[in-house]
């Protein structure tokens, strides 16, 4: 156990008098930084100013795409078994391309549920899932609308991800012709 | 205290206009709150409420620096539903808070808000006092008005029927008690130098000797510290102190009700402030400068004012300019709206600092009381005697808002005190400095004045 | 035909106990059976994967090593395919670190080139190889990337993909039912044994040697029999996919409820493994005295038609029974519940009224593996409820005005023969679905169907068994069918252990029975085979 001693006060500390100037003048600074100098305020005037996010942070969900556009996703359920509040809603179905065995036919993810955990970007064994869209903010009209499905996770442009090379090799990305032609490599 | 001591028409009007002081308060409430509540945001670093707006043509949103949002929460008290818990007093719980309100009215009476205009008006010397009510006894009758406000707290607890509150009227009550004794006594120094009641005879003292906080420093000191403990304000707030009483008196009190409190207390903060500005702060009294002097150069004096007032219009187009190439550097969505609203204040402080210095560049040159005259009648006495009083005035409301401002500051800086700590800080410590300051004083002002 | 020599012996309750020492520590053990089953009686779990209960011990996974002392010393012996022998010194990985290891090394090597298929993998969450993989394996991965993994097996089904590594024999069609992943057969020969042994038609075979063995059906020939969807269930890894529960659902999403397939009087005991209010998949419940681990496809696939075609439910305060006799026909599938409420119903009715019980379907053979061919689940509970066959019915048809049928589909069984019938004026179908008879009935009342109700029945080995609700009802305002007939007969049976209860009163073969003191594999009602 640690224990911490506190330095008793001297006699001018308690007198409280010094001490309560001294709380003024911290006061009388910070008073004067909101006064003349407005901008330097912490505060970022939400709606119109948006705080800069990291790609780490754990924002909304997307599907990473292969080469060909289709979702890497093989619906294997790993995030919606991590998932700790059952907000994630996966069908399967099989591929048509020989290569793969299982695609996923629906993808619904309720962000009125999510807890933003991020354990299902972890538990995905194929790193499909990601939550680096940084979408923080949801509003919508109906519950109905909360819920994220295929099409709109798989909705994203390579363009917004200039540094992360996966992302580049989905359609639209810098690197998918390279990928697509090892993708599209004859297989016997 | 006669009221009127002449008989000419012009001093019936200006004994009647004057009783306008009475609403300084209620206007000074309109000043406080967003003071005090961007003040309060700016201390922690926040921004404070800033987002209600008027949508006028031309302009856009306006926001006028925030102040809408008060706007928006004083009509949302006005037309809230008045309610009564089960089981109060009804009488009682209705009239509690209008006592500290209609006390707001009287309070400002006695407060000399200029000095005496003295002007020759048809031959005659007129003589004006600067107070509604010139009393002999002003202060006394001050102190007399502002403890009367501890009577809502006291009724508005026993009325609720509320436990919390009936102990927060216990606190106030005794609170007030204690505190009255500190003020009283830590101000009788200062009334013993000046040696009058009269509030005027005390500035006129302080004019013409030196300001009561040089005089008085350690009476200075306690007579604020009880200030403000008998607005019952942070940190002596345990009246309504939220951990252990809700909130106090006020507990039961919701819409305009607790509206009237709220506004009770601002207004007590107004005239206390005025009070330390007057007896320790020389009042309306110009510094380094004395009023005969002032007179003698009416027309420099006024040029002098309008020159400051151009500077402040100055300095606050400087901050609008300058936050305004910030906010264009930025990426908020809004910030040509923010421009746009800007354009506004730019626009009418421009006119107002054209405004000042033509005002004054004016008067520099063309101030002669001896040209004033209106229908071949000589004014000039009553202009020289009007520009007094409006300096006089601006210089004590100047000095009022720095001790509003002190109130604001203190409360957002210092934590609470406990009960008893108040308790012990009132009646062991500064009752005995002001006992000793009052003693000390006696001595040396019946050895160096033989008064 | 059926290679029986070396099916395991299993341990019964009247199996004789010898004392054998595990660890050193004596316990007393079934003595006639397999040291596997023996350790498993005592509580002690050895991981396999070739070995199955039903099926001939082939023993050749190496997977359930243990230590035997011997007269050489203890030597590596497979438990599954040891016989217990009064003071025989057995070691298990609680005490022998060589035991562990040869588990570790043999696990290690079943894996070397088995693709990590699990997340797409329909058997991953009841994969054996991946129990035995938290239990005896953890080993770290000594893969070097530069090799990868390599597929051995067929060559006609080898490819190279992307990442340059030999893959194959993904989804190869064995037949109309199964698929088959070559790359994730550990070669236990399971399926080949089960219909060798089981099935009796050798369609699958193990080809090739060493790591090059796959399994195959013949050329030309497809993997197709009345059981072969039994090898998804024997096979212990993902290699054998049932082709209708393909990608369905992860099995850890499923509830499992136990009950009885009410298509066949044998009543094979079986899992209704649903989820969100439908079922996904049938397999069978082990009971060795009905049905072992089999059940036929016809039983598997019925599920399928649960939902679809469903009568709605009405509220009935009372029939429109005419002056003249009535005839309550019940169908196979009626409960002992439903049929006691019947004859309460009788009973209310009066003397005009005569029960029968039973179908229009032929009687088949019974094939020896869960199907006795009989397609009135429940005849042997009409026999002791004193139901005549409906055949006697079909003779007197004319004599009757009113007609009942409670899950009697008699005009979709046989048109031909039910065309008299349409002289009763008054027919009523009870049904859980909208067949030919609820479409040519006065009133066709909607009930739950059997997954959908508890109850029992009696099988045809006189063995009273137990049926459970499955929550997959599509409409919650149906009810059992013993619910509305009961309330018609003016006492309504509100669950089914009181339903039984009146059961109980009509047949005495049940006295002395109450509906929880079933056990899940039922209990045989004295007086042998019905």
């Amino acid at each position: 156990m640690r224990v911490i001693k506190q330095r008793p006060m001297n006699w001018v500390e308690r007198l409280y008098v010094f001490e309560a100037i001294r709380g003024l003048w911290t006061t009388l600074k910070h008073a004067a930084r909101g006064l003349f100098r407005y901008e330097t305020l912490p505060t970022i005037s939400y709606p119109e100013g948006q705080p800069e996010i990291r790609n780490t942070y754990r924002a909304r969900h997307r599907l990473m795409l292969r080469p060909d556009g289709t979702p890497r996703c093989v619906a294997c359920g790993m995030c919606a078994a991590a998932c700790p509040a059952h907000c994630i809603f996966i069908e399967a179905t099989a591929s048509d391309d020989p290569r793969i065995e299982k695609k996923v036919k629906r993808f619904d993810i309720d962000h009125l549920t999510c807890v933003f955990c991020g354990l299902c970007a972890e538990a995905c064994p194929v790193d499909a899932l990601r939550m680096d869209t940084k979408v923080i903010s949801f509003e919508h009209r109906t519950r109905d609308e909360f819920v994220a499905h295929l099409e709109d996770l798989t909705a994203w442009d390579p363009k917004d991800y200039p540094e992360d090379e996966q992302s580049q090799v989905a359609p639209g990305g810098t690197k998918n012709a390279e990928a697509r032609k090892v993708w599209g490599m004859e297989v016997k | 205290m006669d009221i009127i001591e002449s008989r000419t028409w012009i001093e019936w009007v200006i004994t009647i206009a004057k009783f306008a002081f009475c609403f300084v308060p209620v206007l000074y409430i309109l000043l406080l709150i967003p003071m005090e509540r961007r003040g309060a945001g700016f201390m922690q670093d926040r921004q404070g409420p800033n987002r209600s707006y008027i949508k006028i043509p031309f302009f856009g949103k306006i926001r006028l620096l925030g102040y809408v949002q008060n706007m928006c929460d004083g009509t949302k008290l006005f037309f809230k539903e008045m309610f009564a818990p089960a089981g109060v007093n009804k009488i009682l719980y209705y009239v509690a808070p209008a006592i500290p309100f209609a006390i707001v009215f009287l309070s400002p009476c006695v407060i000399p808000w200029f000095g005496p205009m003295v002007f020759e008006w048809g031959g005659q010397v007129v003589r004006i006092p600067g107070s509604i009510v010139d009393s002999e006894v002003g202060v006394l009758l001050l102190f007399g008005l502002s403890s009367l406000s501890a009577y809502g707290a006291v009724l508005a607890g026993w009325a609720s029927k509320s436990k919390y509150s009936f102990l927060g009227a216990l606190r106030t009550s005794s609170m007030t008690i204690s505190y009255e004794v500190c003020l009283g006594l830590s101000m009788m120094g200062m009334l013993l130098l000046a040696g009058s009641f009269n509030l005027t005879d005390i500035v006129n003292w302080q004019e013409h000797h030196v300001w009561g906080i040089v005089a008085q420093p350690v009476a200075f000191f306690c007579f604020l510290i009880a200030c403000i403990a008998e607005t019952g304000r942070a940190p002596f707030d345990v009246a309504e102190g939220e951990p252990e009483l809700v909130a106090g008196y006020h507990t039961e009190y919701g819409a305009m009700q607790f509206g009237l409190f709220y506004m009770g207390e601002y207004s007590h903060i107004c005239i206390n402030s005025f009070l330390v500005a007057t007896l320790f702060l020389g009042g309306y009294s110009v510094p380094f400068v004395t009023t005969e002097t002032m007179q003698a150069h009416m027309g420099g004096s006024l040029a002098v004012l309008c020159g400051v007032l151009a500077f402040f219009a100055l300095a606050f187009l400087h901050l609008i300019y300058r936050y305004s190439r910030k906010l264009k550097a930025t990426n908020l969505t809004n910030r040509f709206e923010i421009l746009r609203e800007y354009s506004l204040y730019k626009i009418v402080a421009w006119l107002a600092v054209a405004v000042f210095i033509a005002g004054g560049v004016c008067a520099w040159l063309y101030y002669d009381p001896s040209k004033f005259v209106v229908n071949g009648f000589a004014v000039g006495g009553l202009a020289t005697a009007v520009g007094t009083a409006l300096i006089h005035l601006l210089v004590l409301i100047a000095k009022s808002v720095f001790f509003c401002w002190v109130w604001i500051w203190v409360r957002w800086t210092l934590p609470r005190f406990r009960y008893d700590h108040v308790m012990h800080l009132g009646w062991k410590i500064i009752l005995n400095i002001a006992l000793i300051n009052l003693v000390v004083t006696a001595v040396i002002a019946k050895l160096v004045g033989g008064n | 035909m059926s290679n029986y020599y070396n099916m395991p012996k299993l341990p019964t309750e009247n199996s004789p106990k010898v004392e054998i020492f595990v660890d050193d520590k004596p316990v007393m053990v079934p003595g006639d059976t397999n040291l596997l089953e023996a350790l498993k009686a005592v509580g002690i779990e050895t991981p396999h994967v070739c070995y199955h209960p039903f099926l001939p011990v082939s023993g050749n996974c190496r997977q359930c090593l243990v230590e035997q002392e011997g007269p050489r010393g203890r030597m590596l012996v497979i438990a599954c395919y040891t016989p217990v022998a009064p003071g025989m010194k057995i070691y298990t990985p609680a005490s022998s670190a060589r035991v562990k290891n040869a588990r570790k090394a043999t696990q290690e090597f079943m894996l070397v080139n088995h693709p990590l298929d699990c997340p797409i993998c329909d058997k991953a969450g009841e994969c054996t190889l991946q129990e035995n993989y938290m239990e005896a394996g953890q080993n770290e991965s000594r893969m070097r990337p530069e090799y990868g993994k390599n597929y051995h097996g067929n060559p006609e089904h080898q490819f190279i993909d992307a990442k340059g590594q030999v893959r194959g024999g993904k989804h190869v069609d064995l037949g109309p039912r199964v698929l088959l992943d070559e790359e994730r057969c550990v070669q236990c020969d399971r399926c080949v044994r089960f219909m060798r042994s089981i099935a009796g038609s050798e369609q699958l075979q193990l080809a090739g040697r060493a790591d090059h063995t796959y399994i195959t059906t013949f050329p030309g020939e497809k993997l197709d029999h009345e059981y072969d969807l039994c090898v998804t269930d024997v096979c212990p890894v993902g290699a054998m996919t049932a082709k209708y529960f393909r990608f369905q659902k992860r099995v850890w999403l499923l509830s499992h409820t136990p009950t009885i397939s009410m298509d066949d009087s044998l009543g094979a005991n079986i899992w209704l493994d649903h989820a969100d209010g439908h079922i996904y998949r049938v397999m069978p419940r082990c009971n060795p005295e009905v049905n072992r681990s089999w059940l036929s496809n016809t039983s598997r696939l019925a599920f399928q038609n649960f939902d679809k075609n469903r009568l709605p439910a009405i509220d009935v305060e009372s029939l429109p029974i005419g002056k003249g006799k009535i005839a309550l026909v019940a169908g196979g599938s009626c409960t002992m519940e439903d049929l006691a409420a019947l004859r309460m119903f009788k009973e209310s009715l009066g003397d005009g009224a005569e029960l029968f019980g039973g179908s229009l379907l032929k009687v088949g053979a019974p094939d020896g593996i869960a199907k006795s061919g009989d397609p009135v689940a429940n005849r042997s509970g009409m026999k002791l409820m004193g139901f005549a066959d409906v055949s006697e019915f079909m003779k007197r048809a004319s004599e009757f005005e009113t007609l009942v049928t409670v899950n009697a589909d008699l005009f979709g069984e046989d048109a031909a023969v039910a065309k008299d019938l349409e002289k009763i004026n008054c027919r009523i179908a009870l049904s859980a679905f909208d067949d030919a008879t609820a479409r040519k009935a006065t009133i066709a009342i909607g009930v739950r169907h059997w997954s959908e109700v508890q109850g029992t029945m009696v099988n045809s080995l006189n063995i009273i068994q137990k049926l459970n609700a499955c929550p997959v009802c599509p409409d919650e305002n149906l009810e059992a069918a013993y619910e509305v007939i009961s309330e018609l007969a003016g006492n309504k049976l509100e669950s089914a252990s009181a339903a039984f209860a009146k059961a109980t009163e009509y047949a005495s073969a049940l006295a002395g029975l109450t509906y929880d003191s079933i056990k899940s594999t039922g209990k045989l009602l004295e007086g042998g085979n019905a």
